[in-house]
């Protein structure tokens, strides 16, 4: 085992870190959530620097590489705060049509992604926000050479901007997915506590699509579930960036906040509560680039390597975001400060896509039934 | 990145699988146990001498000393297939990975000769003469005086938590040999042969029960040692006692790795069956303790990826700290979980026994209180904490 980034891994890592210190300041992610920013320009960036085609095969126009490289640039994001439609099309849409898709339609649903930045989306959960499969109720029903849609999907990432949203569906009990053009659904945009990730409501009700919108690649739920399990690990790894920012700006304000006429990093109360949040960030960086490495290589651990990483990341967001708001004090509960920017990106990386409780259970139920 | 080893990591695997398959005793001879850590039963002796001889006790180190320039992910596999047959490779840990090793690394040619190796062959056992009565977390505040007269030195002072020491032929023994300098650069390192007259050894029970003895007071009243048992400098001590306890910090965290990951076999098998099995709050909080035996050795795996690349890592300083409030938080979890029966309930080790360095099986109250061993002994959590938040994160001394 070789567990450390390659040194082109390592410099995949340092030129996305220059591109997002460039183009992505934390005030882009401030001028959205108050309504006077907007996302395109970066992607437009960034996908004339091909970040959209880096990881995607190269049958369909892509650089072909792996989910590893994929976590170091969605950790970036995080890091960044960076908003726009990366994360739901690379992490959450990709994988869907990948999986679930046959090559025809991988090539007409993928390679408008990889040459020009074409966005999607993944939708799945239908209210219960626990993303679990077994829940799954819409449908799709073959009506002549459509299909009928029905049912509702929430917290949809980017489920109201997306040009082609992955559906998840029972189609005659089993699950399936129907790609569907964004403008189709009905699409209530909600107000989530992070500006930079935006989801939504979708009424697939009496939606019709062509049957060749169904992905047919294979007939086994167990390529959803890979699907959902990437898409999963996708939130774990920008949660991660999240969290790494919120330590780093933590550790340079104890360095520098002056009381009693020394840095409160001194304190061992302070110093104490960094140290914890540092093993919980570095706790959480193994399981996410394990979960990655276990795609990359098809391995057999690929659901346990999921929910610890989701897990993982949430534990992890639950101590930044307390303590490292706590350790700032009262600069940190201004909206002035850049603090709350990542702190809200953190948070949302536990509600989205299962609760680290639940994928904590799952971890014990997969360890209990092992032999 | 990967998950698995190259070709050439593989066959050195092969190769020791091969050896230990030849060579692993006879379970039906080992049922003695060790009296203590350095109490070591005659059929662990030979079979410690055994690997020695073949090369396979310390592989990074060179053939004549037990070795066979082993690199880091070799090391690595070695110590999986000895995990994975829980067989224990020394019944005296300190004498082996951190007496012989600092002797190995400080010591002169002949010291080596005299100790070192005898005590890597388990002809000889050791102790560490570090903590006193005053000198705990505090360890440079040790004040066991040696004074040089003439060719030996007159030792005067106590130390305690000695682990082993009344079973040990030797003891490596911290003193301060210039009370005038800064604490850290009036201490020097001696091997103290334990039946040296005016020594005096009191073994005391600890946490486990009153037969459960290891710890030890010892007492050193005008205790002559000759001044050729000084290993390193004179008042270059601190170093060698920095230096004894980073021996092996390279791939201590595969001891914590391993014990976590057996405790939780334990646990799973303890809880597979029962209704609580079917607890979410028991599954949630197992949960927790999965990802824990997952992550640290993943960050074990990470450390020597950038040991194996020549880099210094960060890792190991968590390591510890981890890796033992992580066994503390499980063995709390299975103690509340089975309630009042955790008070005697027994853990069935039997299937490990054989060639582990076990006392054997305890419950899970007791088990509970001896993890606090990880998070006392070595380093408390809390100076654990102090020591990442100024060397690794670079935060101001208090």
């Amino acid at each position: 085992m070789d567990f450390e980034l390659t040194d082109d891994q390592l410099e995949l890592q340092r030129i996305a870190r220059d591109v997002l210190d460039r183009e992505a300041p934390a005030s882009l992610a401030r001028d959205i959530a108050e309504g006077s920013g907007s996302a395109d320009e970066l992607w437009a960036t960034l996908t004339s620097l091909d970040w959209p085609a880096l990881c995607l095969p190269e049958p369909v126009g892509g650089l072909g590489h792996g989910w590893v490289e994929l976590a170091v640039l969605l950790e970036e994001m995080g890091r960044h705060v960076a908003p726009g439609p990366f994360a739901a099309t690379v992490a959450q849409f990709v994988p869907a049509v990948r999986h679930a898709g046959t090559l025809d339609q991988q090539e007409r649903f993928l390679a408008p992604v990889a040459a020009a930045g074409a966005t999607g989306a993944l939708a799945v959960d239908e209210g219960a926000g626990t993303w679990d499969l077994a829940q799954i109720r819409a449908s799709a029903t073959r009506d002549g050479d459509s299909f009928v849609l029905s049912g509702i999907k929430c917290f949809v990432v980017d489920g109201a901007s997306a040009e082609e949203i992955a559906v998840v569906v029972r189609v005659d009990g089993g699950l399936r997915v129907v790609v569907v053009p964004g403008e189709a659904v009905a699409a209530r945009e909600l107000n989530p506590i992070d500006a930079t990730t935006r989801h939504a409501t979708i009424d697939l009700e009496g939606v019709r699509v062509g049957h060749d919108r169904l992905l047919v690649g294979s007939d086994s739920d167990d390529v959803v579930v890979r699907a959902v399990q990437e898409a999963t690990v996708g939130v774990a790894a920008s949660t991660l960036g999240a969290c790494q920012r919120i330590l780093d700006l933590n550790l340079d304000h104890a360095r520098e906040r002056q009381q009693f006429g020394v840095p409160i990093g001194s304190f061992q109360a302070v110093k104490h509560k960094l140290v914890d949040m540092y093993c919980l960030v570095e706790r959480t960086r193994a399981l996410v680039y394990f979960a990655a490495l276990a795609f990359d290589s098809d391995d057999d651990r690929r659901a346990i390597a999921t929910s610890m990483a989701k897990a993982g990341a949430g534990e992890c967001q639950q101590r930044c975001v307390q303590d490292g708001l706590q350790l700032f004090g009262g600069i940190g509960y201004t909206w002035e400060h850049e603090l709350q920017l990542f702190l809200r990106r953190a948070k949302v990386g536990e509600l989205h896509f299962g609760s680290s409780s639940s994928h904590r259970r799952r971890i014990a139920r997969c360890a209990m039934s092992a032999p | 990145m990967r998950l698995g080893y190259d070709e050439k990591t593989e066959a050195f695997r092969d190769q020791f699988v091969a050896w230990l398959e030849a060579n692993l005793p006879d379970p039906l001879l080992t049922a003695e146990r060790p009296t203590s850590s350095a109490g070591v039963p005659e059929w662990a002796r030979q079979f410690q001498r055994q690997m020695f001889d073949d090369g396979w006790l310390s592989p990074a180190y060179p053939s004549k000393l037990g070795g066979r320039s082993a690199d880091l992910f070799e090391q690595m596999v070695y110590l999986e297939e000895l995990g994975r047959r829980h067989v224990t490779r020394s019944f005296n840990p300190q004498g082996l990975g951190i007496v012989s090793a600092s002797i190995v690394s400080f010591g002169n040619d002949e010291q080596i000769e005299r100790w070192a190796v005898p005590i890597m062959r388990a002809e000889k056992t050791a102790a560490l003469g570090m903590s006193e009565p005053g000198a705990g977390s505090d360890l440079a505040a040790l004040a066991t005086r040696a004074v040089l007269d003439g060719d030996h030195f007159v030792v005067n002072g106590q130390k305690v938590w000695t682990s082993g020491a009344h079973d040990a032929d030797v003891l490596l023994v911290f003193v301060r040999t210039d009370p005038e300098a800064p604490k850290h650069k009036g201490i020097s390192a001696l091997i103290v042969e334990t039946d040296t007259p005016g020594l005096d050894r009191r073994p005391f029970p600890d946490l486990g029960g009153p037969d459960h003895v290891d710890f030890n007071e010892v007492f050193f009243d005008d205790v002559l040692v000759p001044s050729t048992n000084l290993v390193g400098d004179l008042n270059d001590g601190w170093r060698i006692c920095n230096g004894a306890l980073a021996h092996e910090r390279a791939m201590l965290w595969v001891m914590w790795s391993q014990s976590l990951d057996n405790m939780l076999d334990d646990a799973l098998a303890e809880l597979n069956g029962t209704s609580h099995a079917d607890d979410d709050v028991v599954l949630d909080r197992l949960g927790r303790s999965i990802m824990d035996s997952h992550a640290i050795r993943l960050l074990g795996h990470r450390q020597l990826a950038k040991q194996q690349r020549g880099l210094v890592p960060a890792e190991q300083s968590i390591l510890k700290l981890m890796g033992s409030e992580a066994q503390q938080d499980l063995a709390a979890l299975i103690l509340e979980t089975l309630g009042a029966a955790a008070l005697d309930q027994a853990v069935d080790s039997t299937l490990r026994f054989p060639y582990e360095n076990d006392r054997g099986a305890v419950s899970w109250s007791d088990r509970y209180l001896f993890t606090f061993a990880g998070t006392i002994s070595g380093g408390t959590s809390e100076i654990q904490r102090n020591i990442v938040a100024e060397r690794v994160l670079g935060l101001p001394r208090g």
